[in-house]
């Protein structure tokens, strides 16, 4: 009876602790929301570019993308940022934290991007590219037109992957300084000598984000498979 | 059929690496004239069609369509390829884009066709081959034979000269190949000029002007149906006819 006492008491001092820092991660959500937001966003750019430059005829232009995706894909997201906030300035190149972990975790997320979609396109049955040059359609036509909107379509749930990735990844931007969600629950738990009410709290705001962004992907996945049936 | 040429093939070859596929073939295709092409498989007959809209690059020989010497540039081929429309064995109708869609994207995208036209236009084509009332649903909830229909209006939409027919029957159920043929059997009445790569004998005999029998890259014999069909010169045909009937 007594121990039922003791664990329901520490259960009311854990979420007593949890309620009370659970607001206090406001700041800390906006900016793992921005990193979170702009890598996506940058990435998803940077993917289509990269995606492009393999897809051209151009040997050089290959290169470039081939080199910049095994040097993303070959090395820890960790090594990067700390390479681009403490190794640039070495050659004058001065970010800011928070610029830099937004170039880091773009950079970062473009190689694999840039994968989803060469994977999409490349699963288009070439029949369909036949199909569109035989109506008289240019290379570029053809690809805007008939090959992209599928690949498009295709690469969805492999994209959406990506991003609760990206989400996830926006937590190592705490070693270069970044206050984000992190970094402040290892502040919080660093004062308080109270760790695990505070890294739930983290947790849980990473819970809630990834799950809202499921369900968004799964809303898009639905719209975007109307034709199938 | 009319004495002006619209496709002439001279001395044609097409090699895939090692293996030479169309060994020099000579043809004249006139206006309004159907012919459909026969023979065994590997015998050339779908090379020989791919190779008139250059979705094969041919090795040798020219091409002309319309009188028209058709040069390896790419402005060349993509205006021969709006003169010349193709029907693929397996369809490939976008499956992203509803029926009319389908039908409107070449003359939208490619002759940035007026788009209140381009759709009656489009809605008028699916009339022809049946299918009005499926223009606002996808292809993959047509049947094989409703999508080669479609397959069949999205080439007419661009008002070619020529349509080629690569199989068309070839993947669908028995059940559905007879009214695919008719929309063929349509617009051969119409006065279109057909080349037909088929293995269905009994249209070939029906709806051909002139039959081509292909034997190893090399036309072997060519006449009309019934010169082919009841009066096979070469033993090659002979044997191919008797193998088949």
């Amino acid at each position: 009876m007594e121990h039922i006492v003791e664990i329901l008491n520490s259960i009311g001092d854990f979420f007593a602790v949890v309620f009370k820092f659970a607001p206090k991660f406001d700041q800390a959500i906006v900016y793992t929301l921005e990193l979170s937001v702009f890598s996506i966003l940058l990435g998803t750019v940077i993917g289509l570019v990269v995606t492009s430059l393999k897809l051209t005829k151009l040997k050089w232009l290959q290169k470039i993308a081939d080199v910049y995706i095994s040097i993303v894909r070959g090395t820890p997201l960790l090594l990067q940022l700390y390479f681009i906030f403490y190794g640039l300035p070495l050659i004058g190149l001065n970010f800011d934290a928070l610029t830099s972990a937004i170039i880091g975790l773009a950079f970062h997320n473009g190689a694999y991007i840039s994968e989803i979609f060469r994977g999409a396109i490349v699963s288009i049955h070439y029949g369909q590219d036949e199909a569109a040059r035989a109506l008289g359609m240019t290379k570029i036509q053809a690809f805007f037109h008939v090959i992209l909107p599928q690949a498009v379509k295709q690469s969805v749930p492999v994209l959406g992957n990506q991003f609760i990735i990206a989400i996830k990844d926006s937590s190592l931007a705490s070693v270069i300084t970044i206050t984000e969600i992190t970094l402040t629950a290892r502040q919080f738990s660093a004062a308080t000598y109270n760790p695990f009410p505070i890294l739930f709290v983290a947790g849980v705001y990473y819970y809630i984000m990834i799950t809202l962004l499921t369900k968004l992907l799964q809303w898009v996945e639905r719209r975007l498979s109307v034709n199938e049936r | 059929m009319n004495d002006k040429v619209m496709i002439k093939l001279v001395g044609l070859h097409k090699s895939f690496d090692e293996l030479e596929v169309l060994k020099g073939i000579d043809l004249e295709v006139h206006e309004g004239e159907v012919i459909s092409v026969i023979g065994a498989s590997g015998s050339g007959k779908s090379t020989m069609l791919r190779c008139i809209n250059f979705l094969e690059k041919k090795n040798k020989g020219d091409i002309y369509i319309d009188s028209k010497l058709i040069k390896k540039s790419s402005h060349d081929i993509n205006t021969l390829r709006a003169k010349v429309g193709m029907v693929f064995q397996t369809f490939n109708l976008f499956p992203h884009k509803t029926v009319l869609k389908n039908v409107m994207i070449g003359p939208s995208v490619i002759k940035k066709a007026d788009k209140i036209k381009a759709k009656e236009k489009a809605m008028e084509l699916l009339r022809n081959v049946g299918l009005e009332e499926k223009a606002d649903v996808y292809p993959a909830m047509l049947s094989g034979g409703q999508q080669q229909r479609v397959a069949i209006a999205r080439a007419m939409a661009m008002d070619p000269q020529v349509l080629l027919f690569d199989e068309p029957t070839s993947a669908l159920d028995p059940e559905l190949v007879g009214e695919v043929l008719q929309v063929i059997d349509e617009l051969a009445k119409s006065g279109m000029t057909m080349v037909i790569v088929t293995h269905e004998m009994g249209f070939a005999r029906e709806v051909s002007d002139r039959v081509v029998f292909l034997h190893e890259g090399k036309i072997e014999e060519i006449g009309t149906p019934t010169e082919i069909f009841e009066n096979p010169k070469s033993e090659r045909l002979q044997s191919f006819i008797a193998s088949i009937w």
